[in-house]
């Protein structure tokens, strides 16, 4: 058994893909209709062999409950591993993107949380 | 200040509070990353940041969750992966990450990547003939 795919819930596909991609650096992996959704997947650009992002449609109503909750708490969704956070959060911060959370050392491990603007907190961290 | 910010700094606050000795444990990772490809030993690193091998031992698996000799094997695993993508001998890259035992290196490495060296190899070998096939 092998981890190959993993899933951030989304409210709006294109626009997910369009930050996900445009803003974040991701490549897009596969794009296959099924339905209402799509089987929607980006890449890491320096890994496109690794682990999928599945940009899945959010559409299933108690999930939304839980995903507004973790959102108003500050609690992110998933985490990126990143080079350098600071240089990263730079590079965010010119783009537009909103943080809750500016580059916060806690032990070996500097991380930062951001907006997707598609309903989560997304964290980015450093292991020092 | 959300929740979660509020919670990160209570886990620093609780957990991380000897600030000196988190930058020295950080320090000795930055030497194996800086030196795994030489005859590194314990000794050696804990010169390096004047720190007690028991100290040291200790508060490494506490930060990072693996010893400092696990986390030197990975650093060699993880670079000969790369060396073997290049096309590299695996004898030449058993000795260009630090080991000084092929066989050592052929068990760690099949170990943590979950295939040998040479499969790792033959496997490449192959996909690049599927790929001129097409």
């Amino acid at each position: 058994m092998k981890i190959k795919v993993t899933s951030v819930m989304v409210e709006n596909q294109d626009k997910a893909l369009k930050f996900y991609t445009d803003v974040l650096g991701f490549v897009k992996k596969r794009d296959i209709p099924l339905g209402e959704a799509r089987w929607l997947t980006v890449v890491s650009k320096e890994e496109q062999d690794g682990v999928e992002l599945v940009l899945e449609l959010m559409s299933f109503p108690p999930a939304k409950i839980y995903q507004k909750e973790l959102f108003q708490a500050g609690i992110p969704f998933t985490a990126f591993d990143v080079a350098d956070i600071d240089k990263e959060y730079q590079r965010l911060i010119d783009l537009g993107v909103s943080f809750s959370m500016e580059p916060t050392q806690m032990g070996p491990t500097k991380l930062a949380v951001f907006n997707d603007t598609c309903g989560n907190n997304i964290q980015i961290f450093q292991v020092l | 200040m959300t929740f979660y910010k509020r919670h990160i700094e209570s886990i620093s606050t609780e957990l991380y509070s000897n600030i000196y000795l988190t930058k020295q444990v950080i320090q000795t990772k930055c030497f194996m990353e800086n030196n795994f490809s030489k005859k590194i030993t314990l000794d050696d690193i804990c010169k390096a940041v004047c720190i007690s091998k028991y100290h040291l031992i200790r508060s490494f698996k506490k930060l990072y969750g693996m010893t400092p000799n696990q986390y030197l094997i990975l650093i060699r695993i993880n670079r000969a992966k790369e060396l073997l993508r290049k096309d590299g001998a695996v004898l030449e890259v058993c000795f260009a990450v630090g080991f000084d035992s092929p066989t050592t290196f052929a068990g760690l490495y099949k170990k943590i990547a979950g295939v040998s060296p040479n499969n790792f190899k033959k496997s490449k070998k192959s996909n690049f003939r599927e790929v001129l096939q097409n």
